[in-house]
């Protein structure tokens, strides 16, 4: 069977999307109930959190940064306010951190237990070949469907990384993705301290200027250096109405105003920012060997990982988010005052969350509530590529100028109405195209890529 | 940027090495990589010692004397040609390090070989963050190592036009750079003839005012001066138009020789402290290993690499071509990148000018055809060194450059910590001080130490220390230093 090319193409499949129908399975090896239980967990948790990152998406679609300033400053007891909060206290960032971490696992599920042919393309090469087409359709997202939030890029670009490391030991990847996580830390209080060492030299400028003493040449520079970053950290409506101006126009113009969005994203992210995904995609990698993410742990301990995760996570995510709120809106005080960067501990935060809500699925699942919903789910999760490009072509369509032009037309709140409809839609379509075909649409794109030829599609009876 | 390494499967070589080369390794991508490491330094040298791209715009403004004719010279022969080159040999490198190791064991094979690149890359970082070497090369080629993976199994013909596509997109890039400013000077006339109209406006108004003073009775006078203040308002330019006409500006500057430009760099350079120095060039560093990378590095490395695989598989490394082909393509290459680079210093003299008349009427920029300088040179030469080794001519400059070669990680590495301390100010701060020839005639000298040191390093070593160091990192365990067996 390793021969066939057709076969290893669908098991090729395996390392982003694990949508590998039943049936397939049954082609690959007779498979044992566990087996498929355990495809389907995963599955569940992939459409879980890509249905959650467009919780965090959205804003990025359909609102302007000025209106997320006004929340800020706004009355506390509003439908606004309170919806940012919960959204930035149990959501930010994990859901990424999650589908970040079922792409390093997905990626040990397509390397292992395959064996090498011995001529033609290699296991390895499918896998690089497949990621750089990943990073092609990153550029798509980014570029032609405009959306500067898209992430295929990085996680091609980081799913390189990992080959090496597929064969180590849950204990060293956990230690290695805790160290990208040190590394992110130090990164932001690095900066945080220069900016703070320049408030403070600015400050004693100024001081000693009050004082009349004859100002040196540092202190001059310090002196005109401040008001330039404070530019930065304070909230400039003049933007907020370009952006919501250009955001509104048709295709040329939002694409024109976005390239400096994407291109400025795709480096600062590829060379910074990397550590936010490999740092998700090792602790993947380590959780699915532990066998978390396969429904093998006991109840118990889904509970307490659950609680623990949920518990410690949305404590930090709440001085975060009251950071957040200081930060914009009184930020000269913010900088002043705090000793850290409130975002400190952003990828701990987002780690104890994203497995809290892993544990969750599972929870649902085990018990057995919601059957209906949990299929749903994973139906959503093995068409996660297809239903991510979908949140872009729709969420585009919905709120930019040359589709129905909402963008930054509805209150904060009311933009969860859209993320509600686009879940039911995303539910309801996936089961459908799924009792038809083996995968959706975009996965058999890029696989057809990936392989050179087009892959049958159609499930037969 | 080697491409043996220990775990060397037991599979022959199937070529027999020429007497001179050193077992399991290729004579001709040794000789071509200790070339294009020392000629890489005659460029770096303008970067290590203050030979800035200011100073190079002041000589290029006035194209005549001696010293303008000798940076033509070396900007004509060597500049960007020795990173092609460079690209070549690397691209090259993965061939033969996949060709051998894939049939033994595949798994192991790609492990190390992303292993390797990983290290290498973090090898970049060590050169460029840390022993501050702004414009370190290794990052880029341990990333493209690994982007370009899936292309190591390609036919050479797939190979070829891959590389020209990565070509055509670096060019398409400069073009895309190029419409910018033309968009820049097209937004700034729009301005500039908004500001004329105001002018002429308040000038008008003026004129009016003082024909209408006299009429006007007092009782007006507070309507007629919150009316007036409007007009005035009216007459400023948006903040957007603000924008487009300093953009513009700001490009002007950058486009013209300054001969104050360069006091920044030279006091930030001279700085004692390393530590202040370190985090005065890191922005430079990482801009290099990021946004460089990303807009230009990818397809200009690329471009190389990718023909560098091709070659290799063609057997143009291995003598496949008759001396005549080798001879026929040395010259067509390098006179092609001849052509082209006469073509850029001819138009960017232009642009130098006048940038906004060049903008005006010219519709490619001056260095539209780099690309293709480059990588044509850069074939050029290859096939030049194949032919003198085919001949057998230049001996002694065979087994000078096939020694650096073998050990031009090290190399590539020293040369960093001596420029560094050499012109720097934390070493002998020498930065800015040396003129164009002066800096030359360091290089030369440098080259020889660099000659002599590898081949009485090679007399008592198998293997480099820093390609050593590279090989236990990937290997993950100590491997013997002195007995070191290449083939092993």
């Amino acid at each position: 069977m390793e021969n066939n090319p057709t076969s290893s193409a669908l098991t090729a499949e395996n390392f982003i999307n694990n949508d590998v129908a039943p049936e397939d399975v049954a082609i690959q090896k007779p498979a044992p109930v566990t087996k498929e239980n355990r495809i389907q967990t995963i599955d569940m948790v992939r459409g879980f959190a890509l249905c959650g990152i467009l919780l965090m998406n959205i804003i990025g679609f359909g609102t302007d940064n000025g209106t997320l300033f006004k929340v800020a400053n706004g009355p506390h007891n509003n439908a606004d306010y309170i919806t940012m909060g919960a959204i930035i206290t149990f959501f930010d960032g994990t859901m990424r951190g999650l589908f970040s971490m079922l792409f390093g696992a997905g990626m040990i599920l397509f390397l292992s237990g395959k064996q090498e042919r011995p001529s033609g393309p290699r296991v390895a090469d499918y896998y690089y070949r497949r990621l750089l087409w990943l990073v092609l359709f990153g550029v798509f997202n980014a570029f032609v469907l405009l959306w500067p939030g898209d992430i295929l890029y990085y996680y091609g670009l980081t799913g390189m990384i990992l080959y090496p490391f597929r064969k180590s030991a849950p204990k060293v990847l956990i230690m290695l993705g805790l160290l990208c996580f040190l590394i992110n830390a130090g990164k932001s209080l690095w900066g945080w301290n220069e900016t703070k060492d320049k408030r403070v030299a600015y400050l004693e400028a100024i001081a000693a200027e009050k004082a009349k003493q004859k100002l040196t040449p540092e202190q001059e520079a310090a002196k005109a250096e401040w008001p330039e970053i404070e530019k930065n950290y304070t909230f400039d409506p003049y933007y907020s109405q370009v952006n919501v101006e250009k955001t509104r126009g048709n295709y040329p113009t939002v694409f024109e105003h976005f390239m400096d969005r994407n291109v400025g994203g795709e480096i600062w992210w590829m060379y910074h920012g990397v550590w936010d995904f490999l740092g998700m995609m090792l602790l993947g990698m380590a959780f699915l060997g532990l066998g978390f993410f396969s429904n093998k742990l006991s109840t118990s301990t889904y509970v307490m990982v659950l609680l623990v995760g949920y518990i410690v996570g949305t404590t930090i995510g709440y001085v975060a988010f009251k950071g957040t709120i200081e930060y914009w809106t009184h930020p000269v005080r913010y900088i002043d005052s705090y000793r850290v960067p409130h975002q400190l501990l952003y990828d701990l935060r987002r780690l104890f969350i994203s497995i809290g809500h892993a544990a969750f699925i599972m929870l649902v699942y085990r018990s057995k509530l919601v059957p209906w919903l949990m299929k749903g789910l994973a139906n959503v999760g093995q068409m996660a590529f297809t239903n991510y490009l979908m949140q872009s072509i729709i969420c585009t369509l919905f709120f930019y100028g040359y589709g129905f032009g909402y963008y930054d037309k509805l209150r904060f709140y009311q933009t969860y109405y859209v993320v509600f409809a686009i879940w039911t839609f995303q539910l309801i379509a996936s089961t459908i195209w799924l009792r038809y075909f083996r995968f959706g649409p975009f996965e058999w794109l890029w696989r057809s890529l990936t392989y050179g030829k087009p892959q049958p599609m159609r499930i037969r009876n | 940027m080697e491409p043996n390494h220990p775990e060397t499967s037991p599979v022959p070589q199937p070529e027999v090495p020429p007497a001179s080369a050193a077992p399991g390794r290729q004579l001709s991508l040794d000789v071509l990589r200790g070339a294009a490491l020392l000629g890489g330094l005659l460029i770096s040298v303008w970067l290590f010692g203050g030979f800035t791209t200011n100073k190079q715009y002041g000589l290029l403004s006035h194209p005549s004397g001696g010293n303008y004719r000798l940076f033509a010279a070396v900007s004509l022969l060597f500049e960007g040609k020795m990173r092609a080159l460079i690209g070549i040999v690397f691209g090259a490198g993965i061939a033969l390090y996949l060709g051998k190791r894939l049939h033994a064991d595949a798994a192991k094979a790609h492990d190390y070989f992303v292993r390797r690149q990983l290290w290498l890359m973090g090898l970049g970082i060590v050169n460029g963050v840390l022993l501050l070497w702004q414009n370190d090369l290794l990052f880029h080629l341990g990333l493209m190592g690994i982007l370009l993976l899936p292309f190591a199994q390609a036919s050479p013909r797939a190979l070829l036009a891959t590389s020209l596509v990565f070509m055509l997109i670096f060019c398409g890039k400069l073009f895309w750079n190029y419409s910018d400013d033309k968009t820049a000077l097209r937004k700034y006339n729009t301005v500039l003839a908004v500001e004329k109209k105001f002018k002429a406006d308040s000038a008008a108004r003026a004129k009016q005012d003082s024909l209408s003073h006299k009429a006007v009775a007092v009782a007006t006078n507070a309507k007629d001066s919150a009316a007036k203040k409007n007009e005035a308002k009216k007459d400023t330019l948006t903040r957007k138009q603000k924008e487009d006409k300093e953009k513009w500006e700001g490009r002007l500057k950058q486009m013209k020789y300054d001969p104050k430009a360069d006091e920044g760099s030279r006091k930030m350079m001279r700085e004692v402290s390393y530590v202040k120095l370190w985090s005065s060039t890191l922005s430079s560093t990482q801009g290099r290993e990021a946004a460089w990378t990303y807009r230009i590095g990818v397809w200009e490395l690329g471009m190389s690499i990718l023909l560098g695989l091709a070659l290799l598989k063609l057997g143009f490394f291995e003598n496949n071509l008759s001396r005549r082909q080798y001879l026929l393509i040395a010259l067509a290459g390098i006179g092609i990148g001849l052509l082209c680079g006469w073509y850029r210093l001819y138009f960017q003299n232009a642009a130098l000018l006048d940038y906004g008349k060049y903008v005006k009427t010219r519709w490619l920029p001056y260095d539209i055809l780099v690309p293709l300088e480059r990588l044509s040179q850069a074939i050029g030469y290859a096939s030049l060194a194949m032919w003198l080794l085919a001949v057998s001519w230049l001996g002694w400059l065979r087994t000078s450059l096939a020694a650096c070669g073998r050990i031009s990680l090290t190399l590539y590495l020293l040369q960093t910590i001596v420029c560094v301390l050499f012109f720097y100010g934390i070493g002998l701060n020498n930065y800015g001080n040396l003129s164009q020839w002066q800096l030359y005639l360091f290089v030369l000298e440098f080259w020889l130490v660099q000659i002599v040191f590898s081949l009485f390093w090679l007399k008592f070593y198998p293997i480099g220390p820093a390609e050593w160091l590279w090989r236990c990192l990937v290997a993950k365990k100590w491997l013997p230093f002195k007995n070191y067996n290449e083939a092993a």
